[in-house]
């Protein structure tokens, strides 16, 4: 047997994400224990409608979210306890809800923080209707081997070690969270493990008191002594104190209080949970309540350490007495099965990967670039054509190679509104789309025609001069098996309009003084092609192709450098349509050359 | 609780009816002199003029003067302003008018588990302290209000006559809804004094303890909350503060001068108990500190820097309960940081850490205790088996 929680025990959880992980927690449980899950249902109205996924065992279970606790009740009837996550501020509502519903017998909650007004209010109109409110600041309910309420137990290993799998013979009540998972460790440790463990809370008035919940284990055959850890504070102990000495008890009361470090502190300081404060006269002390309880007849060791020992005493002796057998653990229990990466790290299990990268990882703190932390690069001087080398070539380009790419960037960034690509984007812009379809409305204009030919310049010079080529018989390969040279030629500039950025960036490279073979023989073919034509001249495009050529960039991710570099200009296009909040626009009838078939009769359909 | 200061304690008292003196907080003997141009009272009433802060006895610490007149108000704040009490320095003054009176009584309402109970004596000042069965009590269940009737009764039944019947009940009501109103955990009136030119009640004296959880619903609370233990709060300790009011869970960090243990437990109720250990052990905390509810590792790091940071320090204690769902490994590495830029600044010289722990992944982050062995760390690491305790034992055995 077990008091407030057991197989019968359904549940809602009120409340978004601390539930859904409750929820998950309390999974875990029922799956060790070989129970279907026994929560039934969410309320959370932003997400009312939808489900949560909680993981069982290997699968998946769906638990729908209401609207409110009575959509969910009359759902599922079989509800009839709550566990409250919502935040302090509506804590109090949510309750009442809860409380005010009349499927519902058990409110739990595990909100922290509660105003103390509002938490005594929910305990007394609990009381009023004859139900527990349980809480604020419980870290939930669990009875061994039939129901948990809350994270209370911890992780799955921690479940098995404490054997909640099966009952025992121990209660436990504790103020604090994280302690009693250390005394139903205790007890299975030293003893046969518990029937039932509450927290009830930290807080100076919790809905129900250790009293209430002493009545109810007396009342429960199964459980032979309760443990009680106390604090310094309120009343309460002294209050159990009173019960246990009012008349014989069927279960043995054992306790620790915490707190007597209060009497060698300087005056006034107090530390600990919310409720762990003197009252006014010094009653509430760590003393006056573990004499209190002493006197009462209730076992008290001196010191929390003690507790492992004294518990081991009392179940001897029920042992000795034949009011308790030694319990029979189950051959096999339950693996909570591992998730991939679990398994993976077990050497349990071997993937094989779906994709391969040799080029950055961000697992760590934060992104490495070919193996380079992103922030050391920043430290010590590196800039963006870097971090491009190493993205697009996995090398660390020189300062000289990263101030031409730097140059090649800034000089394409942008060319006015009328090529395609800006085009493209500004239409797109003032159709009301969005910045980065927008942007690909321009990007996807990049082609053959339009700023992609660099790569095909960069691959054919270079084939030209791996080959120790010509220029003539390198125009006459490209003429007899590809057609115009790409790099070559221009639809304004000429001969006497040259192209102020060719000319900067021919400068600048051959400035350096550095082998630069690929544009050296550009700009022979262009002394030959531009006297055919005087606007077939080495292009922007052309230039660039070769520049980067020359200084290691594979053919292939030549276009990058212009689409990297105009989009920057794409997305100022946008932005700039956005700031005057542009209109849609369309062409103008005058600007179409209308050479359809004019207007004539459609035939009858045959 | 969160203890509020005279002057703010005393506008929330205003605000629901109840008379107090005049008064204005300055923090600058120019500002009392420019209010009192402005304000008619602060010339013609007497004046008592008291430190605004934190602290206890302020009486034997010359730090109230009484029956002043403006002048001597002035030259009583410019001797208070500035002055150095343990750690607080007093930055703030308040200037109220005297009261003449010759009676003085008591009026309080606090919490308590079934409701609220009303107090009222018909003595008051020290006096009431030393005749405690003088205050009568009227004793309310949650949600009820205090009726006249029961509010005369419980005056006559405190020994008001005449017309005083009244007005103390009229008092106390105003106390009360003042107390259920602003989520009051304890108020308190010392004395409450009967005015002699109107024979009116006037609350000489405030005690106001509010439920600083309930702020959420009070915009108007724009007053800072006090330290509750006579002194003011330490530049680490509102460091942790400022990062326990930003994070999901919670941090906790009070310094205790003189002592040599130092605590970094996990736990609003294991904190309590390690430090029950390391006095019954005949240790000296160095302080209390707590970290619990899955707190994120950089607030954990934070934490363990102050913590480091202690002077004259000779054990850590890393202790904790197993935890729920508290990540034992990601709270462990936030300490494990801390530890390492403490060493790296040349603190922890001949500390000893001990350290015990369980909860989600604790193999993990005992493991990762483990190695500072490696990195020359003086530490101890034990699991579950050991007892939540022992490490106290432990570490006060070997000093």
């Amino acid at each position: 047997m077990s008091i407030l929680a057991n197989k019968d025990t359904y549940v809602v959880i009120q409340g978004g994400v601390a539930g859904v992980n409750a929820a998950r927690r309390m999974a875990e449980f029922c799956y060790l224990i070989k129970r279907s899950l026994n929560v039934l249902a969410f309320v959370y109205p932003p997400d009312a409608g939808k489900t949560h996924e909680i993981p069982y065992g290997s699968g998946l279970v769906a638990v729908p979210i209401y609207k409110t606790v009575a959509e969910a009740t009359k759902h599922h009837p079989q509800i009839n306890t709550s566990l409250v996550y919502i935040g302090a501020d509506r804590a109090m509502k949510g309750g009442m809800e809860a409380l005010d519903d009349p499927h519902i017998k058990v409110v739990s909650m595990i909100t922290e923080g509660v105003p103390e007004k509002d938490a005594k209010i929910l305990g007394r109109h609990a009381t009023k209707l004859g139900k527990v409110f349980n809480g604020p600041s419980s870290i939930g309910i669990v009875s061994a081997g039939s129901c948990r309420l809350g994270v209370i137990g911890g992780a799955f290993d921690n479940l098995v070690l404490s054997k909640l799998y099966r009952e025992g013979s121990f209660g436990v009540i504790t103020k604090s969270g994280g302690l009693s998972n250390e005394i139903i460790w205790i007890c299975s440790q030293f003893a046969d493990g518990i029937t039932t463990a509450i927290g009830i809370g930290g807080d100076a008035y919790p809905g129900t008191d250790y009293v209430s919940y002493l009545e109810m284990f007396e009342n429960d055959p199964q459980t032979k002594a309760v443990v009680i850890v106390g604090e310094m504070g309120g009343d309460l102990e002294e209050r159990a104190a009173e019960w246990y000495g009012a008349k014989k008890r069927r279960v043995k009361l054992m306790a620790v209080v915490s707190g007597f470090c209060q009497e060698s502190l300087p005056k006034g300081m107090k530390f600990g949970h919310a409720g762990a404060k003197e009252g006014l006269k010094g009653e509430g002390s760590a003393r006056s309540k573990s004499d209190a309880l002493k006197k009462a007849g209730a076992i008290v060791p001196a010191t929390f350490g003690a507790l492992g020992p004294a518990i081991k005493e009392a179940y001897q002796e029920l042992l000795k007495s034949g009011q308790v057998k030694a319990p029979i653990e189950p051959a096999v229990l339950p693996k909570l099965p591992k998730t991939v990466e679990e398994a993976m790290k077990a050497d349990e299990v071997m993937v094989a990967p779906l994709i391969r990268t040799t080029i950055s990882d961000d697992r760590g703190d934060e992104p490495c670039y070919d193996g380079y932390p992103a922030s050391e690069l920043i430290n010590k001087g590196y800039e963006i054509p870097h971090v491009i080398g190493l993205l697009w070539d996995k090398r660390l380009i020189s300062k000289p190679e990263a101030e031409i790419v730097k140059r090649i960037m800034m000089l394409s960034a942008d060319h006015g509104p009328c090529v395609s690509g800006a085009l493209g984007t500004i239409i797109a812009a003032c159709a009301g789309i969005g910045l980065s379809q927008s942007v690909a409305a321009g990007l996807i204009m990049i082609g053959p025609r339009f700023g992609g030919a660099v790569t095909d310049a960069g691959r054919y010079f270079k084939h030209a001069v791996d080959n120790r080529m010509s220029v003539d018989e390198f125009l006459a390969y490209m003429k007899k098996n590809v057609g115009p040279v790409p790099g070559i030629g221009h639809r304004v500039k000429s001969l006497r309009n040259p192209d102020k950025r060719v000319k900067e960036l021919v400068g600048y490279v051959k400035s350096l003084n550095i082998k630069t073979p690929c544009l050296d023989f550009a700009l022979e073919v262009e002394k030959i092609t531009s006297v055919k034509k005087d606007n077939l001249i080495l292009n922007v495009d052309g230039t660039m192709a070769a520049v980067l050529v020359d200084i290691g960039f594979p053919v292939d991710s030549l276009n990058g450098f212009f689409i990297l570099s105009r989009t920057i200009g794409l997305i100022g296009h946008w932005v700039d349509q956005k700031r005057q909040d542009s209109r849609l626009i369309r062409l103008f009838d005058y600007l179409v050359n209308y050479a359809a078939p004019k207007r004539r009769e459609v035939p009858p359909l045959k | 609780m969160a203890k509020v200061l005279e002057g703010p304690g005393m506008g929330l008292m205003k605000k629901w009816g109840i008379t107090v003196p005049n008064y204005v907080v300055v923090t600058s003997v120019d500002e009392l002199t420019k209010l009192g141009q402005a304000n008619e009272w602060l010339k013609k009433s007497k004046l008592v003029v008291k430190a605004h802060e934190a602290l206890g006895s302020r009486f034997k610490l010359g730090l109230v003067k009484v029956d002043l007149d403006l002048k001597g108000a002035e030259a009583a704040t410019k001797e208070m302003i500035g002055r150095q009490v343990g750690s607080i320095t007093v930055s703030q003054v308040i200037v109220s008018e005297m009261i003449p009176h010759k009676e003085e009584y008591y009026c309080a309402v606090k919490s308590t588990r079934e409701g609220t109970d009303i107090l009222v004596a018909n003595c008051g000042g020290v006096e009431v302290e030393s005749n405690w069965d003088r205050v009568k009590r009227l004793a309310l269940e949650v949600g009820q209000q205090p009726s006249e009737d029961a509010l005369e009764k419980l005056a006559k039944d405190a020994g008001f006559t005449g017309s005083l019947v009244k007005k103390m009940a009229e008092f106390a009501g105003k106390m009360f809804t003042c107390f259920d109103s602003e989520d009051a955990q304890y108020l308190e009136v010392n004395p409450v004094v009967l005015r002699e030119q109107d024979s009116e009640l006037i609350a000489l004296d405030a005690v106001t303890l509010l439920d600083g959880d309930a702020k959420f619903r009070h915009p108007d609370w724009n007053f800072a909350f006090a330290a509750e233990f006579g002194r003011a709060y330490s530049k680490n300790e509102t460091e942790v503060m400022a990062v326990d009011s930003k994070i999901k869970g919670s941090v906790k960090f009070i310094e205790i001068p003189g002592g040599d243990t130092a605590m970094l437990p996990a736990g609003g109720g294991a904190s309590v108990y390690y430090s029950d250990a390391v006095v019954a052990r005949g240790g000296k905390l160095a302080n209390y500190a707590e970290y619990s509810g899955d707190p994120p590792d950089w607030a954990v790091e934070v934490l363990t820097d102050k913590v480091c940071s202690l002077p004259g320090i000779k054990n850590i204690i890393v202790g904790g309960a197993i935890a729920n769902f508290t990540d034992v490994k990601k709270t462990f590495g936030g300490i494990i940081n801390g530890f390492r830029k403490a060493k790296s600044e040349g603190k922890l010289k001949g500390v000893k850490i001990w350290v015990r722990r369980g909860g989600p992944r604790e193999k993990e982050g005992l493991d990762a205790m483990r190695a500072l062995k490696d990195e020359g760390f003086d530490i101890n690491v034990f699991d579950r088996n050991t007892p939540l305790t022992d490490i106290v034992d432990k570490a006060l055995q070997t000093k």
